[in-house]
C-alpha cells in the first residue's frame, strides 16, 4: 500500500469539506458546519500498475478552513504534501482568484518538484441545463487555460450530485503512482512480492512519520 | 433534563440507560464497578454532598493525603482516579479486585510512573502542604446521590467528605456500609423528593438574590451560578455575570433603554446606505456562514433568526476591525440569542425554544431588544478573548500550547504516545478553543457549560476593552496576571485535615485514612475579599480563557485509556468527533469540576502562561 498526503485548499464555502465527504464516505450534506483549523480524513484507491497489477493507495487528507483569518495555519497542512486540490465554486468568481493565490502560495513555498497541484472548479450542478447557465461565473475554458499555462491538472465537479469526484482522486492516484514509481521500483525489487505493493512512500505521511501504513 | 440540576445523580444516570451504575451506586456498598465509581465520582466531585450520607458511612471518595512530595502524589492519586473512573462500562472482578486494583497503582505506581516532574519551571506547587488533596478512589457507595441537596450555600465544585473506611489494604471492600434497610424504590423516591427540594431551594436562592431592591451581589451570583443556572433565570442571570447588566438593579431599566437605543441607532447608521459602505467579504462571509451555523437545530434555519444573528454579527465586525469576522464567533453568538430568546416565550413553552420560529411570537420592538442584549453580551464575551480572532490568533495559539504543556504535566502517557503518533495538539486543540468547545457537545450541554464559564469571566472590561481597541499583533493580554486560586477553605476543622495528612504520609499506613463527617469542600477563593456588588478586579480578563484550557485538559484525559491505543489517525479521527452526544449536564458538570481541580492544583503553571 502505498500512501499520500493530500492538502485541500480554496476559499470558504467553495466545497472543500463537501467533496471530501463525498469522495470518502460518498454522501452530501446541504449544511455542513464551516471548517475551523482543519479536518483530517483517509481513503484508500486502487491504481493500476504498468503490468496491470492493482495498487492500493491510500490517501490521507487534510481538509482546511477556507477564511482568510485561517491562512496561517495552512502551511502546516500542505508542507509534506504529495497533493493539493484547490478548490473554486464555479458560481463565485471571486473564489477562482482565491484559488489562483493558494497556486501561486504552493508553487513558491512548497520546494518539492514533484507536488501535484489539481484544480477543481465546484458546484457544477448548479449551472446545468440551460435555464442555470447564467449562474455560473467562471467559465471552464477560461480556468482549464489557466491550469494549462500552469501545469496544474484540472476538472469541474459537483460535491452534491458526485460528479466526477472520485475521477480527480483517481487521476492524482494515478499520477502520484506514475512520478513514484521509478523510486518505488527500486524498493519493490528488495521486496518478497505477492502481487501487492507494500511500501512507503519515499515522502513523509501526514504525520510524518515512517512507520507502516497497514 | 432539568438544566438548573446542579449535579449527576446515579438514578439521574439509571433513567437515562446507565441502569448498572445507578442501581450499583445506591445499593450496594463497593461492587467494584467501574460504571458505578464513575458515577458515584461524577456525583460526588460535582456537587456538593449531604451530611447524612457520611453519617451512615457511606464513604464514595478515600481520601489519601500527600506524602512526601504533595504535587506529585496528588497528580498521581488524580490522574488515577481519573483512570479507574473513566474505564467505560469494563466489569471488574468483584470488590476486591477493583478496589485493590486502585489501591496497588496508586501505592506503587503514584510517584513512578506517572510523575516525572523533572521540568521545575513548571511544578504543581500546593500552596498549604497540610492540604489534603482529595482523591477519587473506589468511588464506593450511595450516599452520593443526594448531592443535590446541598445546593445553596455552596458553588464552587465540592469535594466529597474525606471519608475513608480505612479497610483497603486488608482487602474488604473500601467503604463499610451501615446495612441498608430501605428499598432502592424507596430511596429512589426519597432522592427525587430530595432532589425537588434542592431544585426549589435552588430557584429561590437564585430569586432572593435577584429580587434586590439596591444593588445585587453578583459575586455571591458567580458563585451560584458557577454549579448552574435555573432557566427561568438565566437570561437575566447571564447577563450579570458578563458585565451587561450592572449590579444595581435601580439602574437596570434606564440601562437597558439606553443600550438598547444605541444598538439600534448602530444599525441604523450601519445599514444605511449613504453612511457606511457596505463591507462586502465581510457580509459575504456572514452570510455563508449563518445557514450551515448549528445546523442540526431548526431555529437556526428560520431567516428572521439569520437575519438577527446577520446583523448582531456584521456589526460586531465592523467596529471591531482589528479582529473582523472569523468563523467561530457565528457558534459563540447563539447561546446568547437563543436564552435571550426564551424571555419572549412563556415559561412553559421555554424547551420550545430551539423549534419555534421567533417571528411568530416576536414584535419588531422585541426583537431589536433581543438583538440588542445579544449584541452586547457577545461583545462582553468577546472582549475576554480577543487574541483568538486578531491576526494570527495568537490567543488561540497560546491556549493550545497551554494546554500541550498541561497534559504534558498530568498525564504524560499520554502525552508521550501522542508525540510518538506525531499527533500535534494544534491539529484537535485549534477548533476547541477557537470555538470554545461547542463544537464538541450539543446546545444543551454548552449551554449550561456557559453558566459556568461567564461565571468565570472578569467584570474587569477596562482590560478587554483595551484589548479591543488595540492594534492586531500586540501582546495583548501581558498586563493581566492569572487568576488567583486556591484549594483552600476545607471546612473541616484544619486540624483534623493535619492529622489525616500525618497518618497518610506515613509509608507504612498510607491506606488508613480516619473518617471524618465534616462536610469538605473546595472553595473557589478569588483575589480580592471583594465587595458585594462589584467582582471588578477580582478575577483577571485571562480567567475564563485560562479555565477554558484546564476544561480542554480535563476533556481530552478524560479519553486517555483509549487514546494511548490509537495511532494518529484513529486519535484524530476520534478527537474531531469526540463520543459526546449522549452527554448530559452531569457529564459536563464533572468535566467542569475536573478542571476546576487541575485549575487549582496547577495554578502555578499558569503563572508561566501568558
Ligand atoms: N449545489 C452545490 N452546493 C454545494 C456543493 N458543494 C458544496 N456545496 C454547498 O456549499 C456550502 C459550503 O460547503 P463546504 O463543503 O462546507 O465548503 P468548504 O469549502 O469546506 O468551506 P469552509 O469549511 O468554510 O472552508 C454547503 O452549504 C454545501 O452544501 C456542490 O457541489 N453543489
Ligand atoms: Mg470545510
Amino acid at each position: 500500500m502505498l500512501q499520500f498526503k493530500l492538502v485541500l485548499l480554496g476559499d470558504s464555502s467553495v466545497g472543500k469539506s463537501s467533496i471530501v465527504h463525498r469522495f470518502v464516505k460518498d454522501t452530501f450534506d446541504e449544511l455542513r458546519e464551516s471548517t475551523i483549523g482543519a479536518a483530517f480524513l483517509s481513503q484508500t484507491i486502487k491504481v493500476e500498475s504498468e503490468d496491470q497489477q492493482e495498487v492500493v493507495i491510500k490517501f490521507e487528507i487534510w481538509d482546511t478552513a477556507g477564511q482568510e483569518r485561517y491562512k496561517s495555519l495552512a502551511p502546516m497542512y500542505y508542507r509534506n504534501a504529495n497533493a493539493a486540490l484547490v478548490v473554486y465554486d464555479v458560481t463565485q468568481e471571486d473564489s477562482l482568484n482565491k484559488a489562483k493565490a493558494w497556486v501561486e502560495e504552493l508553487k513558491n513555498k512548497v520546494g518539492d518538484e514533484d507536488l501535484v497541484i489539481f484544480l477543481v472548479g465546484n458546484k457544477v450542478d448548479l449551472c446545468e441545463g440551460s435555464d442555470n447557465e447564467d449562474k455560473r461565473a467562471v467559465a471552464a475554458t477560461l480556468a482549464k487555460q489557466y491550469a494549462e499555462d500552469q501545469g496544474l491538472m484540472f476538472d469541474e465537479v459537483s460535491a452534491k450530485t458526485g460528479h466526477g469526484v472520485k475521477e480527480v482522486f483517481q487521476a492524482i492516484g494515478q499520477r502520484l503512482y506514475d512520478t513514484k514509481k521509478e523510486e518505488l521500483a527500486t524498493r519493490q525489487r528488495g521486496n518478497g512480492n505477492d502481487g501487492q505493493v507494500d511500501i512507503n512512500v519515499p515522502r513523509p505521511s501526514t504525520n510524518d512519520t515512517t512507520g507502516c501504513c497497514s | 433534563m432539568k438544566s438548573w440540576k446542579i449535579s449527576g445523580s446515579p438514578h439521574k444516570g439509571q433513567a437515562a440507560g446507565g441502569a448498572t451504575g445507578g442501581i450499583a451506586a445506591r445499593s450496594s456498598s463497593a461492587d467494584g464497578n467501574f460504571d458505578a465509581m464513575s458515577k458515584q465520582q461524577a456525583a460526588a466531585i460535582s456537587g456538593p454532598r449531604k451530611q447524612h450520607s457520611a453519617l451512615q458511612g457511606y464513604s464514595p471518595l478515600r481520601y489519601m493525603p500527600p506524602s512526601r512530595s504533595a504535587s506529585n502524589d496528588s497528580n498521581a492519586l488524580l490522574k488515577q482516579s481519573r483512570r479507574s473512573s473513566h474505564s467505560n462500562n469494563r466489569p471488574t472482578g468483584g470488590a476486591n479486585a477493583g478496589h485493590s486494583a486502585s489501591t496497588t497503582s496508586f501505592t506503587t505506581d503514584g510517584s513512578g510512573k506517572y510523575f516525572q516532574d523533572l521540568d521545575e519551571d513548571w511544578s504543581a506547587v500546593i500552596d498549604d502542604y497540610n492540604m489534603p488533596i482529595p482523591v477519587y478512589l473506589n468511588g464506593g457507595s450511595a450516599g452520593t446521590a443526594d448531592s443535590l441537596s446541598r445546593a445553596s450555600t455552596h458553588s464552587y465544585p465540592q469535594l466529597p467528605n474525606l471519608t475513608g473506611t480505612g479497610s483497603g489494604s486488608r482487602g474488604t471492600p473500601g467503604p463499610a456500609v451501615v446495612p441498608e434497610t430501605r428499598t432502592p424504590t424507596e430511596i429512589a423516591q426519597e432522592r427525587d423528593v430530595q432532589e425537588l427540594n434542592s431544585m426549589m431551594a435552588r430557584i429561590t436562592k437564585f430569586n432572593a438574590l435577584l429580587s434586590s431592591k439596591h444593588i445585587l451581589n453578583v459575586k455571591e451570583l458567580r458563585q451560584l451560578s458557577w454549579n448552574g443556572i435555573p432557566k427561568p433565570n438565566r437570561p437575566k442571570v447571564w447577563k450579570l455575570l458578563i458585565g451587561y447588566l450592572p449590579a444595581n438593579t435601580k439602574r437596570h431599566e434606564s440601562f437597558l433603554q439606553r443600550k438598547r437605543k444605541e444598538y439600534r441607532d448602530g444599525i441604523t447608521h450601519t445599514f444605511d446606505e449613504q453612511n457606511h459602505q457596505r463591507d462586502i467579504p465581510t457580509w459575504h462571509q456572514i452570510e455563508i456562514d449563518l445557514p450551515r451555523t448549528n445546523p442540526s437545530i431548526p431555529l437556526y434555519q428560520f431567516k428572521s433568526v439569520q437575519h438577527s444573528l446577520q446583523k448582531i454579527l456584521y456589526l460586531w465586525a465592523i467596529r471591531h476591525p482589528a479582529s473582523g469576522y472569523v468563523q467561530g464567533i457565528n457558534d459563540l453568538v447563539t447561546p446568547f440569542y437563543q436564552i435571550f430568546l426564551t424571555e419572549y416565550l412563556p415559561a412553559s413553552q421555554i424547551d420550545e425554544v430551539a423549534n419555534r420560529d421567533p417571528a411568530m411570537y416576536m414584535s419588531e420592538e422585541q426583537t431589536v431588544q433581543l438583538e440588542a442584549d445579544t449584541f452586547w453580551c457577545l461583545t462582553k464575551l468577546l472582549e475576554q478573548i480577543t487574541d483568538n480572532y486578531i491576526h494570527g490568533q495568537p490567543g488561540i495559539l497560546k491556549q493550545v500550547k497551554n494546554l500541550s504543556q498541561l497534559v504534558k504535566r498530568i498525564d504524560a502517557d499520554l502525552y508521550d504516545h501522542f508525540t510518538n503518533e506525531h499527533v500535534e495538539f494544534i491539529q484537535f486543540a485549534f477548533r476547541w478553543m477557537n470555538c470554545l468547545l461547542m463544537r464538541e457537545f450539543e446546545m444543551d450541554v454548552v449551554i449550561r457549560m456557559w453558566d459556568t464559564y461567564l461565571a468565570e469571566t472578569s467584570q474587569d472590561s477596562s482590560v478587554g476593552g483595551a484589548t479591543t481597541g488595540a492594534s492586531a499583533g500586540a501582546d495583548l493580554s501581558a498586563p493581566t496576571t492569572p487568576a488567583q486560586r486556591t484549594v483552600s477553605t476545607f471546612q473541616t476543622p484544619p486540624s483534623k485535615i493535619r492529622t489525616e495528612a500525618t497518618v497518610g504520609a506515613s509509608p507504612s499506613s498510607p491506606l488508613s485514612v480516619r473518617s471524618f463527617s465534616a462536610t469538605t469542600a473546595v472553595t473557589k477563593t478569588t483575589a480580592s475579599g471583594a465587595g458585594s456588588d462589584d467582582a471588578s478586579g477580582t478575577r483577571q480578563s485571562s480567567s475564563l480563557n485560562e479555565f477554558h484550557v484546564f476544561v480542554c485538559a480535563a476533556f481530552l484525559i478524560k479519553w486517555s485509556d483509549q487514546l494511548c491505543g490509537m495511532d494518529f489517525q484513529e486519535i484524530i479521527t476520534f478527537l474531531q468527533n469526540p463520543p459526546t452526544k449522549d452527554w448530559r449536564e452531569s457529564d459536563i458538570e464533572m468535566l467542569l469540576s475536573e478542571a476546576y481541580i487541575w485549575q487549582s492544583l496547577y495554578k502555578d503553571a499558569t503563572s508561566h502562561w501568558l
